[in-house]
């Protein structure tokens, strides 16, 4: 029974940037927030590198980076003025649950200077802020036009690093396809549901259409139209549905990042740290996990997230998916719903883990039709993995069921 | 000057103008913390390693190694023209790290350009007033 966050935490210090007001001179809204997060900590008599919990309006992962620090609480919600308060709402309820002691809430905004700056200067909305460091130093003036562009770079050092080559990686593609064979649903579960779908092998992959060497077309996910939602209910009334709880028993989160560009170990994701405060929780171990359903974006995110969620050794990756142990059948099911490379992914996947996670460990993923094999499991428990932007932020979940 | 086709940054006057003055001049100038004597990449207002917002701006020496790199095979505007081209984040000899596209490579052939091979900084004109940095491979 959680206890009553009432009286749970406190506001410790405020401050405002340098300057405020109609600043002629100009800045930025990225200026003016590290200016108050800087004085704010220097009023607190704390270091930036203690605070473990980042809220703000959108841009609370670049503040992160910005600040070189790699908090376990990320908060983005941005309903308009009267965010912030939201903020220190959630930021208590943080800190109440144990999991931060230390937030920060945020604020900069360049009203007045973004006039004078044409715009630029304001971190964001939609169209972006050509002014942003990644806008200028990151991949945009050299042509890289997304995802793929970046990622390919964490897969040519992994191989340098480790010794991997591409057939590795193409496996997990074609161990996640046998699956999308289980799934009627799969837009490449058979020839029926897509003219390239059904089994495919290690060299389709190698031979399909280079994006961006060294990630062939099969090596990046599908690009779908997709929705989905899940209930959260209080443990006390999780028994009174028609449907059968499966329990949180682990949470975690943490970034590395926000643009590539300041990757420290391109072999490695914060899926290590937020997958261990996940174990920690549930009072669990990667051994103990009777399945995995991890981001595939790409077969390199897959393969780098299964280092990271402790399932195999550093470099060893893809070798989660060999031997038949992550397929129908296998030991370790991975990916049960044919994952964002054969299933679905929509841009977000997210939600989509978070759907096959439930089916499997409530007992009701589906079975298969016409006579194929279903692709239920037995799983009790799994772990589940999203990777955000650029291998940049990570969440992980460890789920339970007693069914 | 030949027509810069491609997608060209937009200087920050607050932060980031030091660096593209330098760069018009053929100098990688870098911010560096005094405080605890470490250079960074991107340039910041408040040192990412130390907190310090005593930065200053020095001449780095435009030297560095490729940490890793990709071949972008598909690209649009102006880098359709270029495609195959390799891009690549290169660490500075100073410390850190840029993002970039390589010249001096082969990227009909991938496997032939190396990680850890030598790269110096060149400065492509794209505008009156912007240069934008590109890295040539010396080995």
């Amino acid at each position: 029974m959680p206890s009553n966050p009432s009286m749970s935490a406190a506001i410790v210090a405020a401050a405002e940037s340098d300057k405020i007001g109609y600043i002629e001179e100009g800045t930025t809204a990225l200026n003016l927030h590290i200016e108050a997060i800087r004085n704010v900590c220097a009023e607190a008599g704390v270091s930036p590198s203690e605070i473990d919990g980042v809220f703000s309006t959108n841009n609370s992962n670049l503040l992160a980076e910005y600040l070189g620090i790699h908090p376990k609480y990320i908060d983005t919600t941005a309903v308009g003025g009267c965010s912030f308060q939201m903020h220190v709402h959630h930021a208590m309820a943080a800190i109440n649950a144990g999991i931060i002691d230390l937030a920060v809430v945020s604020h900069g905004e360049a009203g007045y200077s973004s006039r004078k700056n044409q715009g630029k200067g304001t971190l964001g909305g939609g169209g972006g802020d050509p002014w942003l460091p990644a806008a200028q130093f990151g991949g945009g003036p050299y042509g890289a036009w997304g995802p793929p562009s970046y990622y390919a770079h964490a897969l040519t050092r992994h191989m340098h690093q480790y010794g991997s080559t591409k057939e590795d990686f193409a496996n997990i593609a074609v161990v996640t396809r046998e699956w999308a064979g289980l799934n009627p649903r799969a837009v490449m579960h058979s020839k029926e549901t897509n003219p390239r779908g059904g089994p495919i092998t290690v060299e389709d992959v190698l031979e399909s259409r280079m994006i961006v060497w060294p990630l062939n077309i099969l090596d990046i996910c599908l690009v779908t139209d997709h929705g989905g939602a899940v209930l959260i209910s209080s443990a006390e009334k999780a028994r009174s549905f028609k449907t059968s709880p499966v329990w949180i028993a682990g949470a975690g989160e943490s970034q590395s990042h926000a643009d590539m560009l300041e990757m420290d170990d391109f072999t490695a994701t914060s899926a290590h740290a937020s997958s261990q405060a996940a174990y920690r929780m549930a009072g669990m171990g990667p051994g103990d996990m009777e399945m995995a359903m991890i981001y595939d974006s790409f077969t390199v995110t897959a393969g780098i997230t299964a280092e990271m969620l402790g399932l195999t050794a550093r470099g060893e990756g893809p070798s989660l998916w060999a031997d038949g142990n992550a397929s129908p059948g296998g030991k370790l099911p991975v990916n049960t719903n044919g994952g964002g490379l054969s299933f679905s992914h929509s841009g977000m996947y997210g939600m989509m883990l978070l759907v096959e996670a439930y089916r499997q460990l409530s007992g009701t993923a589906e079975d298969g039709v016409h006579g194929i094999e279903g692709k239920q499991t037995n799983a009790q428990s799994a772990v589940v993995n999203g990777t955000g932007g650029l291998l940049s932020v990570t969440g992980t979940l460890v789920l339970t069921s007693d069914v | 000057m030949a027509e810069y086709n491609k997608s060209i940054p937009s200087p920050d006057p607050y932060v980031t103008q030091p660096f593209w003055d330098g760069a018009k001049e053929g100098k990688l100038m870098l911010p560096r913390c005094t405080t605890c004597n470490r250079a960074h990449w991107y340039p910041r207002i408040l040192c990412p390693h130390c907190h310090s917002s005593n930065i200053e701006w020095f001449e780095a020496s435009g030297e560095g190694f490729i940490h890793t790199y990709a071949v972008q095979n598909r690209a649009f505007g102006g880098w359709a023209d270029e495609t195959p081209y390799a891009t690549a984040y290169i660490d500075l000899k100073e410390g850190d790290r840029m993002f970039t596209a390589l010249r001096g490579v082969n990227a009909e052939d991938p496997t032939s350009i190396k990680i850890g091979a030598r790269v110096k900084i060149e400065f492509e004109q794209a505008s009156e007033d912007v240069f934008v940095p590109y890295w040539r491979v010396v080995d």
